[in-house]
This record gives structure tokens, C-alpha cells and sequence, in this order.
């Protein structure tokens, strides 16, 4: 009798141990806490590991902005990095194992696509409500996934906000030269087609391969057909050959590059390691976020900015700093909500009026709806500048 | 006449890493995939030794040589010597290039790094088309590269000896010549070949950690055109895809630059399978 008892009572313990666990999953932590998990690809190589330091750094900017405004819906936020190396199968492994340990209320991607693609589906399945840097086809579908937010801007964003400035120079016949890429084609294909739809005259769109040494000869084909100025995706070295082709042709023709362009080291860099300051980039201006370029009345961006510095150096451009936004958003729509229901947030954001009064510094305001969790940026949030030195991640 | 003259300075580019393969490939009848790594190294070693030691050009291509060479004889140790058979040695090698690769881009990042030109960086004007004074000097050496080791092998000992192993090794080793010490010492000199150009190379192309990969494959169709083991068939075999990539990429578009090259090997290496400048032998049996 006695043993069946201690039986009875063992096996009640262990069904409320079971359960209490499995209510400590779905809770997202203490009551008085907002935590936040960051992926990013921190011990990735070169580029990656940069891009990566400066998200998480933008998103520990972020938690101190929304922690000195009085916390998310109250909730004093913590912040824990993960490192996925930048590498989708990481990514998985790790969240799996932090979701399993303390589950987050909110997931900031930091990683390129490939990191999204295959995170998302288990953030859905978990119910968390996440902002993400690489976009994929279908991470800013609601339908798909109706608790994520795109932050960057897409190519069609970008480009949007070209015809405007054309206009501005006066430049009525345009040539295009992208690289080989996945982007670059998509980049070619769009540009074309918002141009041409701008009704501009677009005389010529060359290709090059990204593995190529010389792109003399794609210059001269678009010379041929007489531009007034020529848009250019490059990044890395082969922007370092178009700027020597233009060089070597003697061609006086305005360049207009795009975000990856001003990406590229080699323009921000002063002889003899770069060409800043050199005839090379005398034509040259590039597509950048208004917030990137130094504005010294821009105070929220330079708010962020002193944030980051006190924390650590910023070692690439502020485009990918889109963190620290994704914590204004959530706070105020959080103050919107009166909660910190992940549903409850995300109708919040799609509510004009919140990303209005949300203190984002990288995009001034992001446009949200009902179909679209894109952040849409507007064409006037952009900049065409000539390169400058870069400081703190921003050129000056 | 500015498209030909960049169609031959790529087309030298390509013919010098054909050379380095060549080497490699005459002394031991394997290929090295590492050498165009190795030239990638040479670029990079330039950069430092001018951007950041502040360098004289001179001392920097010695030190660029004897690095590069120093590289070229850790990886025949590791990747060559302790594996007998040659197919193996394809694959030993092709990881040492993607070692090299990673080492680069620890070392020098992932930014493409600016090489200066002791001539200039000024484009001039030369019969009609302008041109770089770096993309002369890559054509002059390419052509003085191949001249050179065509006297080389057929007035030095050592020449004829590399020859005589080409030929039939087990004969040369049986008449005294010292054919592991011989591979050893022709791996080392390409490589000092390597670490030689990459000052040339780099200042064309950039110091980048892509590089080596860019040059490898296109060095080894010149490789394949010309003909394995044929110093002339690299400076006809390099022109060839220099020229095709230029005029493709000008009058078809970027996207049909490799496929002309492509186009242009395979219709060779169907009228000529050993290459432009190699004769079939019959196969003794």
C-alpha cells in the first residue's frame, strides 16, 4: 500500500515538474523581463564579421535607448548574442537551443538570407515576433510569416528613389552595368524597368562577370550608345575595375552607384591603399541611407551613433544598424498595444502611427501594412553623395 | 585598340600563371593548383612591403620572390612529397589553394587593396588605344618569361635535364640526374616566379583574396590550349582567351565573355587534343 502510494505521489510530482517546464517554455521568461535574442554572425570572415559586429552593436544601442525610455511595455529588456557564424545550419542548432533554454520575445536577424530562410519557419512555429536584415521572397509576406518585419530596404526601394535625382542632374539617357550575381541581374532586370517606366531612356544594360579582371570592353559598349550617366552595381574589386576602365577610357561620364558600391572599402579609402580622393572617384557618386552620410543635425542618428561608440568601435557602414530601429518599433508599439503579446505587437507596427513615433536613426520611418511587413522605405530616406572618408560608419 | 590592349594584358596574366603550371608540370608532370594562389600571395606580399613597409620596389620583389618561394616549399613538403600517387597530388594541392585562400583573407581581409605602380598609374596612349603602363610590362614579361626558359632549357644543364625528365623520368633518373631534388627545386622557382609578379599582377588587379581563384581556371584553359608542358602554347593560348573575353564582353555582352573562351578550347581540344604546340605520341605498349 505504502509503495503504491509513494508511487501515486512520485508520479504527480513528475506530471507537475513536466508541466511547470513546459509552462516556463511558452512564458518568455520572468514577468518584469523583455528578452531579446540577437543572431548574428560574429566569428564569420571578413565583411560578414564586420556587418555582424556593427548589428549586434546597434542592437545593444537599442536596448539601452528603450531601457532609458522606461523598458517595453514596462519590461526591463535583456539582450543575449548568438553567434551562427553566419552559417544557416548554426543558426538553426542555436536557436533550437535557446528557445529550448530561455525562450525570447523578440529575434533580431542580423544574418544574410540564407540565415533567414531557415530560422523563420521556427520562429513562426515558436510564435515569436522577429525583425530581420536579409530579406527572403517570402519573409515580409504576412501570410507566410505574419510575427516577422523585414528592416532593409529592397532593390526596388533603392531604385525608386533614382528617377527623382536623374531628374534633378537632368539626365534623360541612362546606361546600367551590373555585375553577374543573383542580385546583380536582379538589380539589372529592375533598373531597367523602373527607369524605363520613369521615362527615361535607358540606351544600354551590360553585364559583367563578377570573377572577371577587366571591364574595359562593357564600358565601351556602353559608351557607344552616348549615356548621360551611367548606374553601377559593383562591390569589391570589381568596382575597382569599372573605376579604372572609366580611367583608362578617358570617359568624363557621371557614375551613379548604388548601396553596394558605397559598401566597398576601396572608395572610402585614401591612396595608396584606396582611390578616395583620386580622379578615379571624381565623377563617382553613391546611393546611400540619409542616416549613413554625417549630419550633424540628424540628432537621433547622432544619438545612436554616441550609443554604439561608448559601447564598442563601429566597424562598417550604419546600413546595417537597422537593430537599434527594430527596438524603437517594438517599444512603441508595445506603448500602442498596452502589451507585449507578440499578435498584439505585430498589429501595432502596421499601424501607421507607431513607426511614426518610434525613435528609429538608420530609416527614418518604416512603412508597414497589412500586406506587406516590408519596411518600405520612401525614395526621399536616400542620399547620393560622393565618397568620403568613413568614421564611425558614416561618411563625412 | 584599347580593347586589344586589354585583351592582351589579361591574356599575359593568364599565360603567366600557364607558365607557373608549366613549370610545376615539366619537372614532375603534376599541376599545382595552388599557383595561381600563389600569385595572389606574391600581390598581397607587394602591398605590404610598398603600402605599409614603405619598400623600395626593388627590395619588395626580392622579398615578394623569396616569400612566395618559401610558400611554394612548405607546400611541396606538406602536399606534394608524402603523396606518391598523381592523382592524388591533383587534390592535395587544389586544398592547398583553398588554404591559401583562407590564409589571405585572415591576414589581408576580404577588401580589395590597392598595388602602386613604380611606372605610373596614368593611362598613356600607344598606337591608337589606351593602355597602363602596368598592362605593358605584363606582356613584355610574359613574352620574356616564355623566350627566357625556351634558352634556359635548351643551353643550361639544368634546362636539358628538366627536359630529359619530362621526357622519360625513370631514364633521366638512371642517368644520375637528381630528379626529386630537380621537382623540388623547379616548385620553389615557380613559386619565387609567383611572389616575382604579383607586384605587376596586383597593380592590374588588385591585392584580393578572390584573385587566385579568378586566375586559376582561365591560367589552366590557357594551359590546355597551348598545350601541357609547351612554354609557347601559354603566350598564343593566353592571347587567345585574352582577346576572346575582350571582344566578347564588347560586342555580345559580359555574359558570353567565358563562353566564347569555352567555345574556343573545345573546338581546339577537338581538332587538336593535346593542345595547339604538343604532338599525340603513340602510346608505347
Amino acid at each position: 500500500m505504502k509503495t503504491r502510494l509513494f508511487k501515486v505521489v512520485g508520479g504527480l510530482a513528475a506530471l507537475s515538474l513536466v508541466a511547470a517546464g513546459c509552462a516556463g517554455e511558452d512564458s518568455g521568461g520572468s514577468d518584469d523581463e523583455y528578452h531579446v535574442l540577437v543572431l548574428g554572425g560574429v566569428s564569420a570572415e571578413g565583411v560578414l564579421a564586420d556587418n555582424a559586429s556593427t548589428s549586434v552593436l546597434s542592437a545593444k544601442a537599442g536596448v539601452e535607448l528603450v531601457n532609458k525610455n522606461g523598458g517595453i511595455d514596462g519590461k526591463k529588456v535583456t539582450i543575449k548574442v548568438v553567434d551562427d557564424q553566419a552559417d544557416p545550419t548554426v543558426a538553426v542548432t542555436k536557436l533550437r537551443e535557446a528557445i529550448a533554454k530561455d525562450k525570447p520575445d523578440l529575434v533580431l536577424n542580423s544574418g544574410p538570407s540564407t540565415v533567414a530562410d531557415a530560422t523563420l519557419p521556427i520562429l513562426k512555429q515558436n510564435n515569436i515576433l522577429s525583425f530581420n536584415i536579409g530579406p527572403t521572397e517570402t519573409s515580409a509576406d504576412p501570410k507566410a510569416f505574419p510575427l516577422n518585419f523585414d528592416l532593409s530596404a529592397s532593390a526596388q526601394n533603392q531604385l525608386d528613389a533614382f528617377p527623382p535625382y536623374f531628374e534633378e542632374k537632368g539626365y534623360a539617357k541612362i546606361g546600367i552595368l551590373h555585375g553577374s550575381s543573383s542580385y546583380g541581374e536582379v538589380y539589372g532586370a529592375a533598373s531597367e524597368k523602373t527607369f524605363d517606366a520613369a521615362g527615361l531612356d535607358v540606351v544600354a544594360n551590360e553585364e559583367y562577370d563578377v570573377a572577371a579582371l577587366d571591364m574595359t570592353a562593357q564600358l565601351e559598349a556602353i559608351r557607344s550608345k552616348n549615356p548621360d550617366a551611367l548606374v553601377l552595381d559593383a562591390y569589391g574589386a570589381p568596382l575597382g575595375y569599372v573605376l579604372k576602365g572609366v580611367e583608362k577610357l578617358g570617359w568624363d561620364i557621371p557614375i551613379i552607384g548604388n548601396t553596394s558600391v558605397a559598401a566597398t572599402g576601396l572608395i572610402s579609402t585614401e591612396p595608396p591603399s584606396g582611390v578616395l580622393g583620386t580622379p578615379a572617384v571624381k565623377n563617382l557618386v553613391m546611393q546611400v541611407y540619409k542616416s549613413t552620410a554625417y549630419d550633424a543635425a540628424a540628432t537621433d542618428t547622432n544619438d545612436m551613433v554616441a550609443r554604439m561608440k561608448a559601447i564598442d568601435p563601429i566597424k562598417s557602414t550604419l546600413i546595417v544598424a537597422y537593430n537599434n530601429d527594430a527596438l524603437a518599433l517594438v517599444q512603441a508599439a508595445a506603448e500602442k498595444a498596452g502589451s507585449t503579446d507578440p499578435k498584439k505587437l505585430a498589429e501595432a507596427l502596421i499601424d501607421p502611427s507607431v513607426p511614426e513615433k518610434a525613435t528609429t536613426a538608420v530609416i527614418g520611418t518604416y512603412h508597414f501594412s497589412a500586406d506587406s511587413h516590408a519596411a518600405n522605405p520612401a525614395p526621399e530616406e536616400f542620399a547620393f553623395i560622393a565618397p568620403g572618408p568613413l568614421k564611425d560608419g558614416q561618411f563625412q | 585598340m584599347t580593347l586589344i590592349w586589354g585583351g592582351l594584358s589579361l591574356g599575359a596574366i593568364y599565360a603567366i600563371v600557364a607558365i607557373g603550371y608549366n613549370i610545376v608540370f615539366i619537372s614532375s608532370k603534376t599541376f599545382n593548383f595552388a599557383h595561381a594562389q600563389l600569385t595572389m600571395v606574391g600581390a598581397f606580399v607587394a602591398y605590404t612591403g610598398l603600402v605599409k613597409w614603405h619598400l623600395p620596389t626593388v627590395l619588395v620583389l626580392v622579398i615578394a620572390a623569396a616569400a612566395v618561394a618559401l610558400v611554394a616549399a612548405i607546400e611541396e613538403r606538406i602536399a606534394i612529397r608524402p603523396v606518391g600517387d598523381m592523382h592524388n597530388i591533383l587534390v592535395t594541392t587544389l586544398g592547398a589553394s583553398i588554404l591559401l585562400d583562407g590564409i589571405a583573407q585572415l591576414t589581408w581581409g576580404s577588401q580589395p587593396l590597392s598595388v602602386p605602380f613604380f611606372a605610373g598609374d596614368k593611362a598613356i596612349s600607344l598606337f591608337g588605344g589606351r593602355v597602363y603602363p602596368v598592362e605593358i610590362f605584363l606582356i613584355a614579361i610574359a613574352v620574356l618569361l616564355v623566350v627566357g626558359l625556351g634558352f634556359y632549357s635548351r643551353r643550361s644543364l639544368t634546362g636539358l635535364a628538366l627536359l630529359g625528365m619530362a621526357e622519360d623520368r625513370e631514364a633521366a633518373l638512371l642517368r644520375g640526374v637528381n630528379v626529386r631534388r630537380l621537382a623540388f627545386m623547379a616548385f620553389v622557382a615557380a613559386g619565387a616566379l609567383a611572389g616575382f609578379v604579383g607586384l605587376f599582377v596586383g597593380s592590374k588587379t588588385f591585392a584580393v583574396s578572390t584573385l587566385g581563384a579568378a586566375l586559376a581556371l582561365k591560367g589552366f584553359v590557357v594551359l590546355a590550349i597551348g598545350g601541357f608542358g609547351s612554354m609557347p602554347g601559354t603566350l598564343v593560348g593566353g592571347t587567345l582567351v585574352g582577346l576572346a573575353e575582350a571582344f566578347a564582353s564588347r560586342y555580345l555582352g559580359g555574359e558570353y565573355a567565358n563562353l566564347a573562351v569555352f567555345l574556343i578550347l573545345v573546338t581546339i581540344l577537338m581538332l587538336r587534343p593535346a593542345g595547339l604546340f604538343v604532338r599525340t605520341k603513340e602510346r608505347v605498349v
